[in-house]
C-alpha cells in the first residue's frame, strides 16, 4: 500500500464526526427550529446535556438562579452560542489525541484550532465579510484536522521535513507536500468530505494554505481561514512544532485596502475575544 | 521552586528567590525580562502590539498589552519592589514574522522597533536578545540568579 492509500484507509477509520452534533446542526440550521425537536436531539448524550448545562451556569453568565433543564438552557443560549458550544465540543476530542509525530502538545493543535476559529470570525464581523458565520467557524475550527491523522504516519519522515523548513526557504505545509507529496491540508478537506460536510467548509479545509487555487465559489471563505490561520500563527497561539513556518496570503488584506493600523486592531479584538473564549471553553491561554 | 506564568498581554515582577517567572508562545509578541542582581528582583512582561493609540480604553485596563504602556510599567513595578534603573539587566526574546515577503504580518518587527526607540531615548542597554525568525519561544527567568533560558521551536533550550 502507497503511503496516501494507508492515509486514506486512516482517514475512513476516523471516528465519525459526532451525530448529535450533526443532527442539531441540522435543526438549528431551520429559521424557526423547534426547542422541544433539539432537545430531543441533545439530551440523547450526556456529556453535551451536562456541557451546556455547565456553561450555562458558568460564572461567565453570571446568572441568578441555576439552571437545571436542559430547556432552559437552550432557550437561554440561543442558536449561535448553542452550535458553536456544540463544535467546540466535538472538535476538542477530535484534536486533543497524542501527536507524536508532529510532536506537539495535543492541547496544543487544539488552542490553535480554537484561535484561528476565533480570529476567523472576529474578521468577518469587523471586516462585515458577507458569508454565513458558522460557515466560518466551522471551517477554521477545522482546518488542521488532518494534522490529527498525518501526524501518526509522519514519525520517519519527519525529520526531513524539519530539515526543509530549517533551510528557511520552505513553509512547513510545502516541506509536507514535498516529502510525502501531499500535505494536512489535503488530508483534511478528505476528512471533511467523509463526514458530509458542505462543499464549502471541505474547500476552505483543503486550501487553507492556499486560498488562491480554491475554486472560485469558495474563495472567500479559503481566504478568510487562511488569514485568520496566518494571525493565530503570528501571535503564537499552538504554533508547535511548525513555528512560525507559514507562509503569508494577503489577498485578503489587499481587497480590502488594510494597513498595520487595520491589521493590529484585528488583533487586539481576536485577543479580547480569545481571552472570553478561552474562559468559556476552559482552556488555558499558553 | 514555583512556576509563576505570565499569560498573553500580562506581566509578573517578584522578589521571591524560589520563583521562576514564564511566558509561553512567544510569536510576533515580545518577551522582555528585566532583573537587578543586588535587589533580587525581576520581571517580565509579554507585550502583543507596539502601540496603544488604537485604543486608549483597552490600554487603560491592561496596559500589558502594549509595548509603550507595558514596557514603563514593568520598570515602575520592579522600582516598587527596590529595583535600580542602572543596575538592571535587559534580555529581549520573540518578535518572530510568518513567511512573507511583503511583510504585511511584521507586528513582530514593529513590537521590536519600538521597545529600540523607547529604551534609547531612556539610555537603557539590551544585555541579551534573541529575536526574529520564524521561530517562537517561551522565555524562562529565574529569580534567584537572573538567569533567562529560552526554549525555541525547533532549537530546544538555551541560555540568553
Amino acid at each position: 500500500m502507497s503511503l496516501m492509500e494507508e492515509i486514506i484507509a486512516a482517514v475512513d477509520e476516523m471516528p465519525p464526526f459526532p451525530q448529535v452534533v450533526q443532527r442539531a446542526m441540522q435543526a438549528l440550521a431551520e429559521p424557526e427550529y423547534e426547542v422541544s425537536g433539539l432537545v430531543d436531539i441533545l439530551k440523547v448524550d450526556q456529556a453535551v446535556t451536562a456541557n451546556i448545562l455547565k456553561l450555562c451556569n458558568s460564572a461567565y453568565f453570571g446568572l441568578p438562579r441555576k439552571v437545571s433543564s436542559l430547556k432552559e438552557a437552550v432557550v437561554y443560549l440561543g442558536a449561535n452560542q448553542l452550535r458553536q458550544l456544540l463544535l467546540s465540543g466535538a472538535a476538542s476530542k477530535i484534536y486533543e489525541k497524542p501527536n507524536e509525530g508532529y510532536a506537539v502538545f495535543a492541547d496544543e493543535l487544539w488552542r490553535h484550532a480554537l484561535a484561528t476559529a476565533v480570529m476567523a470570525q472576529v474578521l468577518r464581523r469587523h471586516l462585515r465579510l458577507k458569508i454565513d458565520e458558522n460557515m466560518v467557524f466551522t471551517a477554521a475550527l477545522l482546518h488542521d484536522v488532518g494534522k490529527v491523522v498525518l501526524s501518526t504516519f509522519v514519525v520517519d519522515k519527519y525529520l526531513a521535513i524539519e530539515s526543509m523548513v530549517e533551510s528557511g526557504e520552505y513553509s512547513f505545509q510545502e516541506a509536507e507536500k514535498e516529502v510525502l507529496g501531499f500535505d494536512h491540508a489535503e488530508i483534511g478537506g478528505k476528512i471533511a468530505e467523509s463526514w458530509d460536510f458542505p462543499p464549502a467548509i471541505i474547500a476552505a479545509i483543503a486550501f487553507h494554505h492556499e486560498p488562491s487555487s480554491s475554486p472560485k465559489e469558495f474563495r472567500l471563505l479559503a481566504e478568510i481561514v487562511a488569514l485568520a490561520n496566518n494571525l493565530a500563527v503570528m501571535v503564537g497561539y499552538g504554533t508547535g512544532v511548525d513555528g512560525l513556518a507559514c507562509r503569508g496570503h494577503d489577498l485578503l488584506l489587499q481587497k480590502l485596502k488594510l494597513g498595520e493600523k487595520d491589521l493590529e486592531k484585528l488583533v487586539l479584538l481576536f485577543q479580547i475575544e480569545m481571552e472570553k473564549t478561552c474562559d468559556i471553553a476552559g482552556v488555558s491561554e499558553h | 521552586m514555583s512556576l509563576v506564568t505570565i499569560g498573553i498581554a500580562d506581566l509578573k515582577v517578584s522578589n521571591n528567590p524560589e520563583d521562576t517567572l514564564v511566558t509561553y508562545s512567544l510569536g510576533s509578541c515580545i518577551g522582555l525580562a528585566v532583573y537587578d542582581p543586588v535587589a533580587r528582583v525581576g520581571g517580565l512582561l509579554h507585550y502583543m502590539l507596539p502601540d496603544s493609540s488604537i485604543n486608549q480604553e483597552k490600554a487603560a485596563k491592561n496596559p500589558a498589552m502594549f509595548a509603550n504602556k507595558g514596557i514603563p510599567l514593568l520598570f515602575k513595578q520592579c522600582y516598587k519592589l527596590g529595583a535600580d534603573k542602572k543596575r538592571m539587566i535587559i534580555k529581549v526574546a520573540g518578535g518572530s514574522q510568518i513567511m512573507d515577503d511583503a511583510g504585511t504580518f511584521n507586528i513582530g518587527k514593529r513590537n521590536y522597533a519600538i521597545l529600540r526607540k523607547m529604551f534609547w531615548k531612556n539610555n537603557v542597554m539590551i544585555d541579551g536578545e534573541d529575536i526574529g525568525g520564524n521561530c517562537n519561544r517561551t522565555m524562562y527567568m529565574q529569580i534567584e540568579d537572573g538567569k533567562i533560558n529560552l526554549k525555541i521551536s525547533k532549537k530546544g533550550m538555551v541560555e540568553l
